[in-house]
């Protein structure tokens, strides 16, 4: 199959949807060039006594202690766990003696192969001229400010490319330093558990005996990674390091921060995103109990108090007036008939094409079989359990800010914009995210904490209410797919054409090229509306993923054909594939009978560089569908930590539930009309399925993600499973608006 | 290989000025209550009674429950004249079946039972906070809503 064509229209967004990852090609980078910058990062990440930084990405102590700085934040997906696994796994160290640090919102620790990652892939680059390439790279890189936690690229990017580089670096630097010392062939060396051994002398020592020495050494040109059969670390179940702080209630989330003389704010904005706050009435507030400071910023309304029960209390007594503004007046039904229409002007030729390959027109009149559907989905909100908060302190040229951002050092490039105070006097203070899921790769809160700060002058901790959480999030965007499929006399697809809404990214979302359709046309145009778009966990996936595998399950009935089976003839001659859906349907007994009124459904949706197929089960017999279990076959290409794989797996089928019975975000006169979880629920416990996960490690050279892989596949795999229960085909979600009776 | 990098660095300089300077205008109206440490207004002398002591327990209930006539449901419904009323009577709010079917009136006893341990009194009620384990703070939050809705 041609390659897609595809246009593309970078936004920032678009950027971090793609999800670009942080600190890749540094070491590399450095190990390239003359010299080391340990001597400029030191006083950044090895300040304590007797520690001693190798290279950007490992510091060792006079304890032994080996400490891996990892560029990326910690949201629950455990990755400072499996970064350090993949550092450690390089360097022989001894895992009881691995500590993990957070690397600071600092340039130095951005990356080229983000930029490497994100803009060309499939780049095979000659050796020779990979320093030239990753530099170009990194410049650019660094200057996009990129630190960014995101598009499950952590351990396929940063991981792959620099943890595991920066540790086999390390470990190279410090054999030859006791080489040197010892005065033996660096070959007669090895190394285990954070000792230098030579056998034939016994001689061992700790790596810290020989950290100095080691930090001395020039960087190894192209360190050598070990291959799968040498790991120890890398494919282990490694209990994540977090796991205790976060049982016994010691982690610090970003809503944790805490300084002497710190007050609070409550925030409430315009309903109407981009109307302004015209006027506000303060009589009653200004008389509340703990009110310091009452402030109309514009575009929203702050109150400053002792604590933030009372800061809460006086604004919800403030009367605001707003602009009009264009949103006004907009409804849901509205814009979805805004869709629709532009859908039909669209008609058979208009739009942008992403993809085109035959000739579908032709293709489509002489299917013996056409079949024609439209689905519909709603906006949805990221309902992070931390709620959105940030914490800043501006004073005497100089401002701090505390927070959990998927983006450290754009929150510190954001502060130092909005304060206008040179970056090198603002200090960015990153702490756990209590949940990210793309919500927190946005700045909103970073300006209007500053904001806030700047007026006060006094320490200001600004925390959202659920209400403003859910009422001015950046949202999944809502959005219409029309489909036409046709099948010859054998019941073989021969045409695929759509047509949808919006495209955000990644940019393949809405393409199939894995399955073996000869004549494909894919089309999207531009709806604008004035709702902020943000990533929302698999971003566009997560709304082709149920377009797409919900046809493919109408094009397979219309042929008279298994849903599973269909699939296997569309995906003939792509091995790694099929065997990820036969393992799903293996996992699930698909042949096997299930009671009356329960059904099974199968989709398979490959994105984020891992492969997947779930199958999900369902009892329709009572009210409303109750998803009973959910089996998950993936192919990461290598799963480094298979503990927190699984665990990435069964969130995403949890965060996918949710979304597919319940999640919907809508407009009433240019406003969210849900506020809070009554109106947003969220799954209950009792809910949940049982989650099968099995891994497939189909390629340990090309590693995929595993934060967002697991969702696409799931509403379509309970809506598809929802039909062969009940013959009642959804084509919109969320299933609560579904009549099941 | 040149030519792509020569096509991406466009594409990067559109993303940089796409995340560029926001600005950051001062506040339209600041309205300086007091300055920190300063004194605090003073708050409203505390009653003794058992309704003043029900109106400040009742601040464990207001995140979920309003309780003013007419007032909104929030995640809770609202509360105003409870008692007496079958459960799952207020208007538009979307109860648990296990609660509408109940067939319980809240008289006072009844609801001293529930908030006692709701999901213990309602198996299946979606009521997830509650469990007031001391007895005076639960006659004393029930006093309070009473008053009110006889106000």
């Amino acid at each position: 199959m041609a390659e897609a064509k595809k246009k593309k229209s970078w936004t920032r967004r678009a950027f971090i949807g793609a999800g670009v990852a942080a600190g890749g090609a540094l070491v590399v980078g450095i190990a390239v060039r003359p010299g080391n910058p340990t001597d400029r990062l030191s006083p950044l990440v090895a300040k304590g006594e007797g520690e001693k930084l190798i290279n950007a990405w490992v510091k060792i102590d006079a304890d032994n202690i080996v400490t891996a700085i990892v560029p990326h934040v910690e949201m629950g997906q455990g990755i400072f766990t499996s970064l350090a696994q993949m550092l450690a796994d390089e360097l022989d160290a001894d895992w009881s003696k691995v500590r993990i640090l957070e690397a600071p919102a600092d340039a130095k620790y951005s990356s080229s192969h983000i930029g490497r990652e994100f803009l060309a892939p499939n780049l095979e680059v000659p050796e020779i001229l990979e320093p030239t390439v990753s530099g170009s790279f990194l410049s650019l890189a660094t200057a996009m400010t990129l630190q960014i936690t995101g598009g499950s690229y952590s351990i396929r990017g940063t991981g792959q490319r620099a943890m595991r580089t920066a540790g086999a670096a390390a470990r190279e630097m410090l054999v030859a330093a006791a080489a040197s010392e010892w005065n033996v062939p660096v070959g007669e060396l090895r190394t285990e558990n954070s000792m230098i051994l030579h056998d034939k002398s016994s001689k061992s020592a700790t790596f810290a005996s020989f950290a100095a020495a080691a930090a001395e050494q020039s960087l190894p040109a192209k360190p050598k990674l070990k291959s799968p059969k040498d790991y120890k670390l890398m494919g282990k179940a490694i209990a994540r390091t977090d796991i205790p702080e976060k049982s016994n209630g010691s982690a610090i989330f970003g809503i944790d921060a805490d300084l002497p003389g710190m007050k609070y704010a409550a925030v409430k904005a315009a309903p109407v995103v981009g109307a302004t706050v015209e006027a506000i009435d303060a009589a009653a507030a200004k008389t509340m109990p703990g009110v310091l400071q009452i402030l109309n910023m514009g575009d929203f309304v702050a109150v400053v108090a002792d604590g933030y029960w009372q800061a809460e209390q006086a604004l919800a007594t403030i009367q605001a007036t707003y602009s009009k503004t264009e949103g006004d007046g907009l409804d849901q039904d509205a814009l979805f008939t805004r869709y629709a229409t532009m859908l039909d002007e669209a008609g058979d030729t208009d739009g942008d094409v992403e993809t085109e390959e035959g000739d579908v027109g032709e293709a489509f009149a002489s299917a013996a079989t056409k079949v024609e559907a439209e689905y519909k989905v709603p906006f949805l909100a990221h309902a992070t359990m931390e709620p959105m908060n940030c914490t800043a302190w501006v004073r005497d040229g100089k401002c701090d800010v505390w927070s959990g951002t998927q983006s450290p050092l754009m929150a510190r490039k954001t502060a130092a914009e909005t304060t206008g105070i040179d970056i090198d006097n603002v200090a960015y203070h990153n702490a756990y995210l209590g949940g990210g899921f793309g919500r927190r790769s946005e700045m909103d809160v970073i300006i209007m904490s500053t904001r806030i700060a700047m007026a006060t002058k006094y320490p200001v901790k600004m925390i959202w209410s659920r209400e403003e959480d859910t009422m001015q999030d950046h949202y999944r965007p809502s959005a219409t797919s029309r489909f036409q499929g046709g099948l010859d006399k054998d019941g073989k697809a021969v045409s695929w054409s759509n047509i949808h809404t919006h495209l955000f990214d990644p940019q393949e979302a809405p393409t199939v090229p894995y399955y073996n359709i000869a004549n494909h046309k894919i089309r999207k145009i531009d709806v604008p509306t004035h709702l902020r778009f943000g990533p929302w966990r698999s971003v566009d996936h997560s709304q082709h993923g149920y377009f797409i595998e919900s046809f493919v399950d109408e094009m397979a009935h219309a042929a008279g054909k298994d849903g599973y089976a269909f699939r296997r003839e569309l995906l003939a001659g792509s091995p790694r594939h099929l065997k990820v859906l036969d393992t799903a349907a293996k996992m699930s007994g698909w042949d096997k009978p299930l009671p009356e009124g329960h059904g099974r459904g199968i989709a398979f949706v490959p994105s984020f560089g891992t492969i997947v197929a779930e199958v999900a089960e369902v009892d329709m017999t009572g009210k409303k569908p109750k998803v009973t279990t959910v089996y998950v076959a993936a192919d990461p290409g290598f799963a480094v930590n298979p503990d927190g794989f699984a665990a990435q797996m069964e969130s995403s089928v949890a965060y996918g539930l949710t979304a597919a019975l319940y999640g919907e975000i809508s407009v009433k006169d240019g406003a969210v009309q849900q506020s809070n979880f009554h109106d947003y629920p969220i799954l209950r416990i009792n809910e949940m399925p049982d989650v099968v996960v099995e891994i497939i490690n189909g390629d340990h050279k090309r590693l995929g993600g595993a934060g967002e892989p697991g969702l696409p596949p799931l509403a379509p795999a309970v809506t598809n499973a929802i039909f062969a229960a009940t013959g009642n085909r959804v084509r919109e979600l969320p299933l609560s608006k579904v009549n099941f009776a | 290989m040149r030519a792509m990098l020569r096509a991406s660095a466009p594409i990067l300089v559109i993303a940089l000025a796409a995340c560029g300077t926001d600005p950051a205008p001062e506040p339209t109206e600041q309205i300086v209550v007091r300055e920190p440490g300063a004194a605090a207004v003073p708050a409203v002398e505390t009653e003794d009674s058992l309704i003043a002591i029900g109106k400040a327990a009742f601040n464990t209930c207001i995140a979920c429950h309003g309780i003013e006539k007419g007032g909104a449901n929030k995640v809770g419904p609202n509360l105003y004249g409870i008692i007496g009323q079958a459960a799952g009577a207020a208007q538009g709010f979307g109860y648990s079946e296990a609660l509408t079917s109940s067939g319980i009136t809240w008289t006072k006893e009844e609801l001293d039972r529930y908030i006692a341990n709701p999901a213990a009194k309602v198996p299946g009620t979606t009521m997830m906070a509650g469990a007031i384990t001391d007895a005076g703070r639960r006659e004393a939050i029930i006093a309070y809503i009473d008053e009110v809705s006889a106000n």
